[in-house]
This record gives C-alpha cells, structure tokens and sequence, in this order.
C-alpha cells in the first residue's frame, strides 16, 4: 500500500514550474505595464486637451484685450475723447518749435522702377 | 463501397480543409482586397477631419496704426438629439443671448442635430453661459470658435479698407483686393471621438498648421488722413455738397497718403449703410472741368507749338467755333501760355489743343493716364470715359480742353497732376505699401513703377511755374495759397451732367487740385465737391470753395511732414490756428 501510494504521486519538476510562472508572472506584469501606460496616455492626451483649450481660451482673452486696446487707442477714440474733454491739447506755440531736416528714407523705398505696370489697363 | 474508418477521416478532414480555406479566402479578401474600403467606412464612424481656422491678416497704416483687426466670437450651436431639459435651458439662453422664448422653442423643436442659435456671441458671454450651463447641467449647447473684424477708427478710411462678407472673405476695398494676402490657409486635424462625443488625443491623426493671413501695410498715414476727415465734414457742413472727395498723393512715388469720401458709413455697423454711401468716388467718375486744361497746355507746350510767353487771342471772351458759341467766364483778349492757364481761360486752352490736333491732342489725353485704370488695388475703379477723335463732333477739340465730353475719375486727376509735379513721369498711384508675416518679415513690397514720361522736365516745370500764378492774386485760386510755401495749382468748376441729357443749370462740381512745395513737391492735393451750396451762386468757383479747403489742408499736412517754410513767402500761422478748422465754420 505504501509502496503504491508512493506510485501515485508524480513527481513535480521546480525547475519547469518556476520557469513557468516567472514566464506567466511576467506576461502578467507586461499586460499590467501595457494597461498602466495605456491609461497614462489616455489621462495625458486628455490632459494636453485641457491645457490645449485652456491656452485657446487664453488667447482669445489676449485678442480681445488687443482689440479693445486698438478701439481704445483709435483716433477715433482719442477724437471723442478730445470733444468730450477728457483729454485736452495744448498747442506748442512757434517759437517752441525747433525744425530738423527730415531724415533721408532709404533709396531702395523711393526709387522708381521703370517697367510697365502690368496692372494698369486691365 | 465500403465506408471504412481511414476514408471517413479523410472526409472530414476535407471538409474541414474546405471550410478553413474558404474562411482564409474571405479573411484575405476583406483584410486585403477589401482593406482600404473597410477601414474608410470605420474612419467614417469614429475619424473626423477637424478644421482649424487661419486668422484674417490685420490691416495697417504706414505707421503701423491698425485699420482693421480680429476680435473673436462664438458661433452657438444645439444638438437637439443631446438636449436634456428643454425646459430649463430655454430661460437661460434667452436671458444670456437676448433671443425671443418663442424663437428659440421653434428652433429647438424636433431633432436636428446642428442648429445655429447664434453667431458672433462676445467671448466673456460666451464663458458665463458656459459656466451657467455647466452648473445647471444643461446638456446639448456646443460653442464654435469664430472671429469677426474690427475696424477701431469706424468711418474713417471706409472705402479705403472696405469690409468682409459672413465668411470673412472681403467684399469690398484693400480687405476684397488684397483676400489672397489676408486670408490666411485654413488647417486640420484628423481626430477620433469617443462614443461620448470626446475627442482620443491618443489617437490624433494627419494633423497641418493653419497659415494666417498677411499683414497688409498701406500707404495711408493716419495723420494725414486725420487732417482730411475733419475738413472733408467742415466742408460738409458748410457748402452741403452731395458728394466730395479729398485725395492727397506722394508725386514721387504714387503712394496715396489720405483719401476721403462723403457720403461714407461705419465699417462697425453696415447693416443699414445705403449702397450709393458704399461707393469709393475717388475711383468713380467725374467731370473735370478747368483741371484739365493742364493736359491741352503741356501737350502744345510739350510739341513745341507755343512758348509759356507765347500770347494767343482769347477773342475778347465769346469764339464761335463749328457754329457754337464758347465763351469765357470774363472777356480776354491777347493771353500768354502761362495766362491761360492762370485765368483759365476756355478760348485760349482750346486754341492750344487745336494747335496740337485732335489725333496728338488725343494722344496726350491718354498718356496723362485718363481713360484707364491705374491699376490702383482698389476694387471696382473705373477708367473713365474719353472718346477716340473718330467719334469727336466738329466742337469737341473746343470742349474736351476744359473738361467737358470726358469722365474722369478724381484719382486719374491727381496723378495727372502728380505728373506735373513729377517732372513728367506718370508713377501708377499705389495704396498698399507692403505685406509682412505675423513675425514681422516682410513678404512684398510694393515699389513705385514709373509707366512712362509724359511729357519732358522742361515742359513739367513750364507748367508748373505756370499753375503757380494760379495760386496768385492774379489766379483763380488765390485763396489755396499757404503762407510760407508756394503752391502750384489748378481749379475747376465743372456744371454737373444732366442724367437726361445736357447740363443741370446752377449745380456744379468744384474743384481744385495742386501741389506744394512747387520747387520739391511733397505731396499733391485734389479737393472735390459736387453740387456745392454757396451763399450767393458767384462764390460757387472752384478757387473759392475748394481751393480754401485746399489750403487748410495743405497748411496742416506741411506743418505734419515738418516742411520747411520760405521766410520770404511769410510765416506758417501759429499751431493753435491749424489745430483747428476755421471756428466759424462750425
């Protein structure tokens, strides 16, 4: 009986199981790398769409901000302002004026081209 | 045939071969031969092709002041399918959008899944109703991003700038000549949504950057401009005219330093601008009048036919020619050249065209520019009208000298006399300076083109020193002269065209348009005022009502670009009395 019962018994083989769970644990942990960095990309490009929308909204704030600078500072503002007395001028009287010879603008910008203007006379 | 074991095997396994091949088959056709199809039609479910927008270039003036500009908006939209208490959000759209309860319940009925409730919403509305809706949890409300032009100075310059349409291409002005530089190259971005609606950053696609528009640089200096505008609306308020336009121009290089018309509208609030005030009339066409006796004197002087001392009987003030009378606004009898053009005398310009004859004289007339485009970057400028001398009547060399049987728009007239001041050489009028990129580098610039010499610097200068007695006490325009600088200059009182034929008694289409200084000319100055409304019909002369605005004007400019005054020729008034136009006129 004993020597059957001893029969029965196979006999496990440490070396194949441990390479078989180190081969399981690590696929495990692979596919567990492979979700924890899925996630991670998920969560990142969920936040680079919030910083994304977030810099949209802070641009728009700095175009409207320049736009009101440019109505604010318009001559047509500065006019109006002008006529409601807000602002005031002073005019600089004569003798207060000191005449400098215009600086000369660059030659390139006045020089005349003489070719056909291809555009006239359509 | 007995059926034994081995070929039953065989059998099955047959089958089985047939059936895992015929899978294989499909799998390769829809994998393979089907790929692209199949994947486009998935794409289709989950890709979406997301545009982003180019922003529209800004429009400037020389001195980089901006003329037009981009504000951004939202356009609000409902997905009727998504809405999930119509009830509740109703109230707050009407109370945050200004909308009628019952527009806004007809246009959430049903189930469309794209309704616009409303464009151009400001930004920081937008962001409250954003909020407001999130905290209700109202479901259904999507925002797109927009933008719309601003145009900070109004009126000011509207024909110039023009304006765009609802799909921010420009319609009219530099905003319509110049959509290629300012429109900008829209981009994209392929995305995948989520079954929510989100967008997987993760799998963003194709992605192109928008290119947004150009800047584009004008030749207009608000300054200048500024000048312009307050005395265009003096003279408005003054003589009442119908129309009237005020040009000012660089001789040298054609650049257009102010340009102003009346009647005019704001760029902001078009909605109820009448087509006729949207009408750029610097472009558009006129009657000259005595301006274009310049171009019958310099074609005979230019031919050599006269000298500026050379005197031609002005027959005491009434010619008949080709059995029609054509008098002068005062009798004269011998004139010389220069005279002629001083007192504007009809016989005596006519006398030169003649010298000249009618294919020469024509021929001037189009070398001056009149009858063509100059090319401008204006939208929708007209050549004008003048006749080649076949169709000419018997009289027509006796009238077209003083500016009648011809049209001509009052920007052919200024470069016509830019010539002048330009020792002969006609330089296409330009109004866009340059095109840089949003970092500032420059694309284009757009240099001065010379089209051709009209007539020789000698002639020029004869005509010139002619036209400066014009702005004598022996011209016509005396009151266009500026203390301390000499002025040349022409005026002209033109009687309007009667639409049904022949000439409206007592309306006319004054003008004046000259130079200063006449040694270096700076800039050149047209001033036009049709059906001017004068307090006895007398007054209603070019040299009196156009050449004073002239004056103001040129005062003004001078004391801007900072040109020096000719101690001899008596000093520029105070500041204080150029701050302003003449108070009494107010």
């Amino acid at each position: 009986m004993h020597a059957a019962r001893r029969k029965a018994f196979n006999s496990v083989n440490a070396a194949s199981l441990a390479r078989w769970i180190a081969i399981t644990a690590s696929l495990a942990i692979t596919g567990l790398i492979y979700v924890y960095l899925s996630l991670q990309l998920h969560d990142l490009g969920d936040r680079k769409k919030a910083l994304e929308n977030e810099l949209t909204s802070v641009r728009a704030q700095n175009e409207v901000a320049s736009a009101q600078i440019a109505a604010l500072t318009s001559r047509s503002a500065m006019q109006r302002r002008l006529k409601e007395g807000y602002l005031k001028m002073i005019p600089i009287s004569e003798h207060n004026i000191v005449r400098m010879n215009a600086p000369a603008r660059p030659p390139e910008e006045d020089a005349l081209q003489p070719i056909a203007n291809k555009r006239a006379g359509k | 045939m007995k059926w034994n074991s081995r070929i039953r095997c065989a059998l099955v396994c047959l089958g089985f071969t047939a059936l895992f091949s015929t899978f294989s088959f499909r799998l390769v056709y829809l994998q393979m031969i089907k790929h692209d199809e199949y994947a486009g039609l998935a794409a289709e479910k989950h890709v979406y092709k997301q545009a982003i927008y180019a922003e529209r270039g800004s429009i400037l003036d020389a001195n980089n002041e901006i003329l037009a500009h981009n504000i951004p908006v939202e356009t609000m939209v409902a997905d009727a399918t998504h809405l999930n208490n119509r009830e509740a959000l109703i109230p707050v759209l009407h109370e945050a959008l200004k909308i009628p309860i019952r527009e806004l319940s007809e246009k959430l009925e049903g189930d469309r899944r794209y309704i616009v409730l409303k464009r151009e919403v400001p930004e920081a509305v937008a962001v409250a109703l954003k909020e407001k809706l999130r905290a209700q949890n109202l479901h259904g409300i999507y925002f797109e991003r927009d933008s719309t032009r601003m145009y900070p100075n109004g009126s000011m310059l509207c024909h110039v700038i023009g304006f765009t349409d609802f799909e921010h291409r420009g319609i009219q002005g530099v905003e319509s000549s110049m959509e290629e530089y300012l429109h900008g190259q829209d981009g994209y971005r392929y995305i995948e949504h989520n079954r929510a609606g989100q967008e997987m950053v993760l799998y963003r696609g194709q992605e192109r950057a928008p290119r947004n528009g150009y800047q584009v640089h004008l030749t207009i200096d608000l300054n200048l401009q500024n000048i312009v505008e307050n005395e265009i609306d003096a003279a408005m308020r003054e003589y009442t005219p119908q129309k009237a336009t005020i040009i000012l121009m660089r001789p040298r290089t054609g650049e257009i330093l102010a340009m102003a018309n009346r009647p005019h509208f704001d760029l902001n609030q078009r909605s109820e601008t009448k087509p006729e005030e949207m009408k750029n009339r610097a472009i558009d066409m006129m009657e000259p009048g005595s301006t274009f006796k310049i171009v019958s004197a310099a074609a005979a002087l230019n031919e050599h036919k006269v000298r500026p001392d050379t005197t031609i009987f002005c027959e005491n003030g009434l010619w008949n020619f080709g059995g029609r009378p054509l008098h002068d606004h005062k009798a004269y009898g011998e004139l010389s050249v220069r005279d002629i053009l001083v007192k504007s005398s009809n016989i005596g310009a006519a006398k030169l065209a003649i010298s000249v004859g009618e294919q020469k004289f024509y021929e001037y007339i189009r070398r001056f520019g009149f009858g063509e485009r100059t090319g401008i970057e204006l939208p929708g400028e007209i050549g004008g009208v003048i006749r080649p001398p076949q169709s000419w009547s018997r009289i027509s060399i006796t009238r077209i000298p003083m500016g009648h049987e011809v049209a001509v728009t009052p920007l052919q007239m200024t470069s016509a006399m830019a010539t002048i001041a330009n020792d002969g050489k006609l330089v296409t009028p330009r109004i866009v300076k340059s095109i840089t990129g949003e970092d500032g580098r420059t694309v284009s610039t757009f240099s001065p083109v010379v089209l051709r010499q009209v007539i020789s610097p000698e002639t020029a200068a004869e005509i010139g020193d002619a036209l400066r007695g014009v702005v004598s006490d022996r011209g016509t325009a005396a009151a266009a002269a500026v203390p301390g600088f000499t002025i040349s200059g022409k005026t002209g009182t033109a009687q309007k065209v009667d639409p049904k034929g022949g000439y409206e008694h007592g309306k006319y289409v004054v003008s004046f348009t000259g130079y200063l200084p006449s040694e270096h000319p700076e800039f050149v100055g047209l001033v036009v005022l049709d059906d001017a409304h004068t307090t006895k019909p007398e007054l209603n002369y070019g040299g009196l009502v156009a050449g004073p605005i002239f004056s103001r004007i040129a005062e003004k400019a001078a004391r801007y670009l900072n040109l020096e005054p000719h101690e001899e020729l008596g000093k520029l008034p105070a500041a204080g009395r150029v701050a302003l136009t003449n108070p009494s006129r107010r």
